[in-house]
């Protein structure tokens, strides 16, 4: 399978809007994304706009505040899609293809019972939950990244265990957290599991809570993955740092201006696992 | 005195009232605008009455209402339009490609940007969260209707002081209280639209605690080829309104801006701030955005400033047509509005759409795959007439022409002669340079502004350059412009900064006005870019007061030449009158947002310090220039000389300086403004999180001046070491060597004596906390 055949739906509603890069993000890589309203997906629309989720390779969810976030963050935009996508989704996620959620995808994706899922694909209620910043506050920051993963998850087969990467945060509700009297229970599973992807570090690379963790999650975790390593979801924005360009320190560091930015990894690993599997 | 009698209701199943404003004698005349909440002058009123004579019937209160929108100071600029005509407007520039809602300029051989900033100041007093929302999602709509996506939002604040006890005059509002509620408003419409908030700043003075500001700015990108009309096309057209239902809020939102703020403001006037709804606007500017890109629309017209009653006359008029438009046809938030009050409403979220009638049907369906309403509620017809039906029954005709040719006046200006150095009052300092500096760097106008910038999403479209903060992470220190990078496929950049100085212009209106141009210039060229366009927001007090438009004339000329000087564009503007409380006018306050261009956003120079070793320069001359500057205002010094402009050194210094950027001779580069070299140095050592070495010998003044002056057209230079000599050669103007970057402390000498000397970690403790200290 060559890049340009891979078919990303970057699926959004009202308050998406974190479409353009991430469509962005996939297309510099060769691949083919398209922008999709999820009433798209429902066949709410002229027929000429309708659009079938199984015609695609890879599910993105983008950052934004979908529908205003204003019951809990992703809750609205995870209530619709359960109500009428369920069947569709829970086939994509089982014929192993990639589901990415970032920011708000993510939240999106615990609403939907997707992650940590940790029976079957997708659990009936969410198991977790990304809560209120300790700050309080809505925080746009910079963060370090280390990557965790011990080869699980298909979205960062191509960065080495360990590795650093600066990756931004913006979003006021990323803490993750579970149910207090399950929490050592459900960490531990998410370790054996080989489910953590993604933790915030400092520059030293130490765990080291905030304001390098910006949100005091749970463990320092930023992102994680089901147990079968085809659905992840992180609050930080790899799609902002495809390039180094766009990394917050480009103009005081050596590395080279014009080379890729840490986020990249991430989308190369999908599409080559995608290329792999075909 | 009562004016119901002047008031007679039509025999309709309808709220709707004709006006007998022949029988009105002066006083009812005065009366009626007072308790139709119109704020029309006696004059005004007489006009209004000559036209309907003329016209031989007596006007409904839909035309009359309309009539008070249209002629407010907000919408028709009578009191500055003569001034703006005689410096502004006739600002030429080759490079403008409309000056519609949004100036437009070219960014490439495709595509242009917008610009445009704006007030949203009466509002925010009252309701801070809401008005600052709205306030961006009204310059948002601006940039919109000109076709163009928005990549950017800047947003310059001003308010009484947080950092001591302030008297509160009866009905306003504590400075805390309205800087927290406006930067939430901010945060949570900005960052729910995904529009970046990339640029602003936020000022302090008690002349903002009755009258606090809060200019809001916005910038686009569009392709040449998609670049709209605010106008119609011809007869047929049709026209669609879109986007949010219209309410009771915001009702005289502009006749309300156009008034000084009472002590009974906000039980008066609440109902005068709209209501925002970004969840509304985020899809409204995708749907938008497509049917213009796909070709289906003639013109587009944001609602902002009186609502329905303008967009409509301004759109037909401007395509040389009338209109007919079915008020009823409007989609209500509530049951039992008035005519006159849908007409008038200012509700937000709402976009006029003219396009053909065969192509209004797939308008409509691309609005509902998005879920906003649209609904044709109109048509263009031949003629120069707008007329209006509600439930079949016509409630308002009149002639473009009257409606929109508001007032102009040229009210008497009192030239205010600047402060000098005679009338010079030095303030008593403290005995060691260093207990300066540290006050200086955490006085809340200095401080950092991360407590609101970690708040805002600075970097959501993915495309932000250089950010608002810079240097090591944790440790940054503030950026002087932000660079976004608004095209997948160039390299190209726009660089957004700020210039404004309140103190200046009230001590020296005409140097103020200059100031504001020549800031928002060194911000753009010490991150790598070129100068290009201005756009700017007035904020002044009450003009109908002699010295007041004295002071904005001025100032309006000082910003105006050096616009021509410099050959920068000036597409958009604002100007804001009336604030003014029972406390006094606000400081003339010149918000100057300036766009430069990037050739190449990987070249771009931040202001932290990089490397040990590297020489460190002073661009631009010195002089003992103190009058409003960080120094006096923190100390208590009173008048003295305000800062010039020399608009030739200015336009040298800053080719040498970028001549020398593309030769890759500079490192970093940060401009001197507020707190003078003393402070620009320290906060270079902060985002650098390394020392500095530096020498004054070499700048032939006392210690006070070198560090603190705050004379224009001047930057502090990292050099690259290998490069010094080059750079000496290019710099074709006045630069002063002055140390080298290292160590862990900003150590100042002159000669063999210690000026100052500070822990880079003690400068970062007291420049970073008080804003989260004093706002939590």
């Amino acid at each position: 399978m060559r890049s340009e055949e891979i078919k990303v739906c970057v699926l959004r509603i009202e308050g998406t809007n974190c479409e353009d890069e991430m469509y962005q993000a996939f297309r510099e890589l060769g691949a083919s994304p398209e922008k999709v309203h999820l009433k798209q997906l429902l066949g709410k629309c002229p027929a000429d706009m309708k659009r079938e989720l199984d015609d695609y390779n890879i599910l993105a969810l983008p950052g934004g505040f979908s529908a205003g976030d204003y019951v809990r963050a992703g809750a609205i935009f995870a209530a619709r899609i359960k109500s009428e996508l369920s069947k569709d989704i829970r086939s994509f996620v089982e014929s192993e293809r990639p589901v990415l959620g970032v920011c708000n995808g993510f939240q999106i994706l615990v609403e939907l019972g997707l992650l940590p899922a940790f029976e079957g694909t997708m659990s009936e209620h969410p198991e977790a939950a990304l809560y209120t910043n300790i700050s309080g506050r809505f925080e746009c920051t910079p963060t370090i990244l280390k990557h965790e993963s011990r080869g699980k998850c298909i979205f960062t087969k191509r960065i080495e265990k360990g590795r650093m990467m600066l990756v931004p945060c913006a979003h006021a509700e990323g803490k993750l957290m579970f149910a207090k009297e399950k929490e050592e229970k459900l960490l531990a599973k998410l370790e054996e599991n080989d489910q953590i992807v993604f933790r915030y570090v400092d520059e030293d690379g130490e765990y080291a809570g905030y304001p390098w963790c910006p949100n005091g999650s749970l463990s320092n975790i930023a992102g994680i993955c089901n147990p079968a390593g085809n659905v992840m979801g992180m609050m930080p924005h790899p799609e902002r740092v495809v390039h180094r360009y766009t990394h917050p320190d480009f103009t005081r560091t050596a590395a080279d201006v014009n080379g890729a930015g840490d986020g990249k990894a991430i989308f190369e690993s999908v599409i080559e696992s995608v290329k792999r599997k075909a | 005195m009562t004016v119901d009698h002047l008031l007679i209701k039509r025999n309709v199943p309808f709220e709707l009232y004709d006006v007998d404003i022949f029988s009105a004698s002066d006083a009812e005349l005065r009366d009626l605008s007072k308790d139709l909440g119109l704020n029309l002058s006696l004059d005004e009123m007489k006009r209004v009455r000559e036209h309907f004579k003329n016209v031989g019937r007596i006007p409904s209160d839909v035309e009359i209402q309309s009539l008070a929108q249209a002629w407010s100071e907000h919408c028709c600029y009578k009191s500055s339009k003569a001034i703006l005509r005689e410096h502004v407007f006739n600002i030429q520039n080759d490079e403008v490609l409309s000056k519609g809602d949004a100036g437009v300029m070219v960014f490439d051989d495709e595509h242009g940007y917008a610009l445009r900033v704006e007030s949203h100041n009466h509002p925010s007093a009252i309701e801070p969260y809401g008005g600052a929302a709205t306030g961006i999602g009204g310059i948002v709509r601006d940039v919109l209707c000109m076709g163009a996506q928005p990549i950017g939002l800047i947003d310059p604040l001003f308010f009484g002081p947080i950092d001591k006890q302030v008297d509160l005059p009866n009905g306003m509002k504590t400075p805390k209280y309205l800087v927290s509620g406006v930067v939430s408003g901010i945060r949570d419409y900005g960052n729910r639209i995904g529009i970046p908030t990339i640029a602003g700043g936020i000022w302090f003075d008690d002349s903002y605690i009755g009258n606090c500001l809060v200019n809001v700015g916005c910038i686009g990108i569009v392709k040449r080829k998609d670049l709209v009309n605010n106008a119609v096309k011809g007869p047929g057209d049709m026209f669609i309104l879109v986007g949010g239902r219209t309410g009771r809020d915001g009702i005289h939102g502009v006749t309300f801006a156009s008034a000084e703020l009472k002590e009974n403001s906000e039980e008066e006037s609440r109902g005068a701030v709209q209501l925002g709804d970004p969840i509304t606007k985020e899809p409204l500017i995708h749907a938008c955005l497509e049917v213009n890109s796909a070709g289906l629309i003639h013109g587009m017209k944001d609602l902002g400033g009186g609502g329905l009653s303008c967009v409509v006359g301004e759109m037909a008029l401007s395509g040389g047509c009338g209109a007919e438009v079915d008020l009823d046809k409007v989609p209500l938030k509530e049951e039992g509005l008035a005519p006159w009050e849908i007409w008038v409403s200012e509700s937000q979220e709402r976009m006029m759409l003219a396009a053909p009638k065969k192509i209004v049907k797939r308008i409509l369906e691309l609005f509902d795959l998005w879920d906003v309403n649209a609904t044709v509620i109109g048509t263009v017809v031949p003629g120069n007439e707008v007329k209006l039906r509600f439930k079949g029954e016509t409630i308002f005709q009149l002639d473009l022409e009257f409606l929109t040719k508001g007032p102009e006046y040229c009210r008497p200006a009192k030239a205010k002669s600047p402060q000098t150095k005679k009338g010079e009052d030095f303030p008593k300092l403290p005995g060691d340079f260093d207990k300066i500096l540290l006050k200086l760097l955490s006085d809340p106008n200095i401080a950092s502004k991360e407590w609101a910038i970690k708040q805002y999403d600075h970097e959501v479209r993915g495309n932000t350059i250089i950010k608002p903060m810079t240097g090591k992470i944790n440790k940054r220190g503030p950026s002087d412009a932000t660079v976004v990078k608004p095209l997948p496929d160039s390299f190209r950049g726009l660089a957004v900064a700020v210039g404004v100085n309140p103190w200046f212009t009230a001590l020296d209106a005409y140097r103020g006005g200059a100031t504001s141009i020549d800031e928002a210039c060194r911000n753009i060229v010490a991150v790598g870019g070129r100068p290009h366009a201005i756009t700017n927001c007035l904020n002044f007090g009450n003009p109908e007061k002699p010295e007041r438009l004295g002071e904005l004339r001025d100032a309006i000329a000082g910003m105006a030449e050096a616009c021509k000087a410099l050959n920068l564009a000036a597409p958009s503007g604002n100007v804001s009158l009336y604030n003014e409380a029972s406390t006094g006018a606000c400081l003339p306050t010149v918000t100057v947002v300036g766009l430069g261009i990037v050739d190449d956003i990987r070249e771009c120079i931040t202001t932290d310090l990089k490397e040990e070793g590297d020489p460190i320069y002073v661009v631009g001359t010195t002089k003992p220039q103190f009058g409003g500057s960080a120094l006096f205002r923190v100390f208590g010094g009173k008048g003295g000389e305000v800062p010039d402009v020399d608009l030739e050194a200015l336009r040298r210094s800053m080719e040498c300086l970028r001549g020398a950027m593309k030769g890759r001779m500079v490192r970093s580069c940060h401009d001197i403004s507020d707190g003078g070299l003393a402070v620009a140095m320290a906060e270079m050592c902060i985002g650098g999180d390394v020392g500095a070495e530096l020498d004054l010998s070499v700048l032939p003044l006392p210690n006070l001046v070198s560090l603190f002056s705050e004379s224009n057209t001047r930057w502090v230079v990292e050099v690259d070491r290998a490069k010094e000599k080059e750079f000496v050669e290019a710099m074709d103007v006045p630069i002063f060597k002055i140390g080298k970057v290292g160590g862990k402390k900003l150590k100042v000498m002159n000669e063999d004596a210690v000026v100052l000397e500070q822990m880079v970690s003690d400068l970062r403790e007291r420049w970073s906390k008080p804003l989260w200290e004093l706002l939590g």
